[in-house]
């Protein structure tokens, strides 16, 4: 009884065996001659998958918001879909450029208490925070001799135009120290021109370094690391120096775990711009067609 | 002898039971839970099953699922006759939602509202229970016989896989041939607004523009001291001010009332309650996800809790007009999504004031 029991598993693995071969001749791959040759080309297709990727993860620094808190508390994949769809349909409405911490922005909303029920501020952008529809910046500009800050949502339905008048990024992630700072370092016209760059440049990184008024200061900004600054060490004494020092935290920059919570994982990123990137460029090329059409108009108008 | 028997005999007669001290064998229960609290988590054990039988179980559970899935609801096939129309004083089923988080939108009048996404998730009506059947405990007077009159309906969420579960459970899902569900909540419900085992409850139960109660457990913050729990204002950090700075104080004054009075506010455990939050606005509501935009961020609990939605009961938010009745019956002329008229959807023109 055994020795049949055991002569029809054999025989079952024999059939397994012979299946398994037919499968494979099925598949017509070959089987040790050309493997070298597929693993080159596995690879290669993973390097391009990767730079097409990357290419995509680039988004992230054009448009934060679209990722969402990495607090682990507020996360909800569905609330994030509903919101990112929210935020396409408000992009397919206004043109959102492009902007950084550093660009100078001109800002038109309709205001139902102005005269002409609209609205206009240019000034520095000193801040951009928020994820999703929470979005907002917050510019600066001296007014008659008078800071002014104003902070807007990025998806309020009440703004009508962004415009991008510089496009340009600073040494630092925010610039709260032109609050401090000499009031001609954040004094821009209302009537500036915008500044066009060619396509297809990176964004200049603008190296001018402010001098700050001498103390009182709003925050202590010897202890920021700041390097768009040039006199904080006229203003200080030997006490804020030893402070400073006792007040680093070096091991910072090495704890993996602190970075890990801030940032959103790649994978989540993936799937949040395999979604969204589609819709953007597709509003990013509706975009250029009106710019072109703008340019080709403007002479005629001039020439009447 | 004769005459022993007979003072004995005497004696018996003149006998009387005054004082009966009688000990009742029955306790009276303090508290009888309902049925459906059945035990529900269960020790996962290895099963020892093999790859076969496992793949044979899932297959199984997920034609379950299907079928369930593509039911079609009672009340539209025409098995269950709805009796009587909607009146001001009957109470509807409610619903039960998950809180998914918060996000601004923007009135038409250009102001930001912050908003409170309830999701509601997969619910289905699993037992309707009436007034002559379902006994409550007898609490205070005044509740207990608005129980008497009023159904109660088992609403379920969430379906989840039976062999997750203990028997007693799967039981109650069981014996009404449905599959059990993560979540089962109670709604006290007017005997005409009963509804059939397998009813699907959606966000459209509700209108936009209503208002509706929430009821949800809320955040458990732990132990509190007294500053945190009830606001009180603590002591100064320095001027002499010594092992005092978050402390309560004094607690009860001397003299006739020298001791602790009943109710004093002190630390203790804070968070973790049911409560419920009145007269909250629907201003949004999406159709193929079943998610409810409310007004405002004060729903208790955290991101992810469940909560029980009902009409509101306060008198001046009442509903006015007859909402969907018995509940929300699936067609195919649905929108996907429903705004309240104060609410500016996305996809539409920036908002721009005309002169007056």
């Amino acid at each position: 009884m055994s020795f049949a029991i055991r002569r029809t598993t054999e025989l079952i693995g024999a059939t397994k065996w012979f299946l398994r071969r037919e499968c494979r001749v099925l598949s017509t791959l070959p089987e040790k001659t050309e493997e070298p040759e597929k693993v080159v080309a596995r690879k290669r297709s993973t390097g391009r998958r990767l730079f097409k990727n990357e290419a995509i993860l680039e988004s992230r620094h054009i448009y934060p918001e679209f990722l969402p808190d990495p607090n682990p508390k507020w996360r909800n994949s569905l609330r994030e879909k509903l919101e990112r769809a929210d935020m396409l349909q408000r992009r397919s409405q206004i043109d959102i450029p492009e902007f950084y911490v550093g660009s100078i922005l001109a800002v038109t909303i309709s205001d139902p208490h102005a005269q002409s029920k609209t609205n206009r501020f240019v000034g520095i952008c000193i801040e951009r925070k928020g994820c999703g529809l929470r979005a907002e910046f917050t510019l600066r500009n001296v007014v008659d001799h008078q800071g002014v800050e104003v902070r807007y949502d990025l998806y309020d339905p009440t703004i009508q135009n962004i415009q991008v008048l510089r496009l340009e990024k600073r040494l630092d992630e925010k610039l709260f120290y032109l609050r401090d700072a000499l009031p001609e370092y954040s004094t821009f016209p209302f009537d500036m021109d915008p500044e066009i760059l060619p396509e297809g440049t990176p964004v200049p990184i603008n190296p001018v370094q402010v001098k700050l008024k001498p103390r009182p200061w709003l925050e202590r900004w010897e202890r920021q690391d700041l390097k768009g600054v040039s006199n904080i060490e006229e203003h200080l004494k030997e006490k804020d120096r030893v402070r400073r020092e006792l007040r680093k935290t070096p091991w910072e920059k090495y704890d993996l775990m602190k970075q890990y919570r801030k940032t959103i994982p790649i994978e989540d990123q993936n799937d949040i711009w395999d979604e969204v990137h589609n819709q953007l460029q597709q509003l990013q090329m509706a975009k250029k067609k009106t710019v072109r059409k703008r340019t080709f108009v403007t002479p005629k108008t001039q020439l009447a | 002898m004769a005459n022993n028997l007979k003072i004995l005999c005497t004696k018996l007669s003149k006998l009387r039971l005054d004082h009966i001290v009688t000990r009742s064998a029955v306790f009276t229960v303090k508290y009888r839970p309902p049925y459906w609290y059945q035990p529900k988590e269960r020790v996962l054990s290895d099963e020892y099953l093999t790859q076969d039988n496992k793949k044979f179980i899932e297959e199984f559970i997920n034609d379950r699922k299907n079928t369930q899935q593509e039911l079609e609801s009672p009340l539209v096939n025409g098995t269950f006759q709805i009796s009587q129309q909607w009146n001001r004083s009957t109470r509807r089923v409610g619903l039960v939602a998950r809180k998914i988080g918060n996000y601004p939108i923007w009135s038409k009048d250009g102001k930001k509202m912050q908003t409170t996404l309830l999701q509601v998730v997969d619910n289905h009506v699993i037992k309707y229970i009436p007034p002559e059947e379902f006994n409550p405990m007898k609490t205070t007077e005044l509740k207990w016989r608005e129980k008497r009159r009023l159904g109660c309906i088992l609403v379920g969420s969430e379906t989840i896989d039976p062999t997750t579960v203990t028997k007693d459970y799967t039981d109650l899902f069981s014996r009404v041939g449905m599959l059990p569900k993560k979540h089962l909540f109670r709604f006290m419900v007017s005997p005409e607004a009963a509804l059939p085992t397998g009813t699907p409850l959606f966000a459209s139960h509700f209108r936009v523009g209503d208002y509706i109660d929430v009821r949800a457990k809320t955040m458990d913050r732990g132990f509190q001291g007294v500053m945190k729990r009830w606001g009180f204002k603590g002591m100064p950090a320095s001027h002499g001010v010594t092992k005092t700075h978050r402390r309560p104080g004094n607690i009860g004054a001397g003299g006739e009332k020298a001791r602790v009075w009943p109710g004093t506010k002190m630390p203790g455990h804070m968070g973790n309650r049911w409560r419920t939050l009145r007269g909250v606005k629907i201003l949004r509501i999406n159709t193929k996800y079943n998610v409810i935009w409310t007004l405002g961020v004060a729903i208790p609990g955290e991101t992810g809790a469940m909560c029980y939605l009902f009409d509101t009961v306060l008198p001046l938010r009442k509903l006015e007009s007859s909402p969907p009745f018995p509940t929300y019956l699936p067609s195919n002329d649905e929108l996907i999504e429903y705004y309240d008229e104060c609410v500016h959807p996305f996809a539409d023109r920036t908002l721009t004031f005309e002169e007056t």
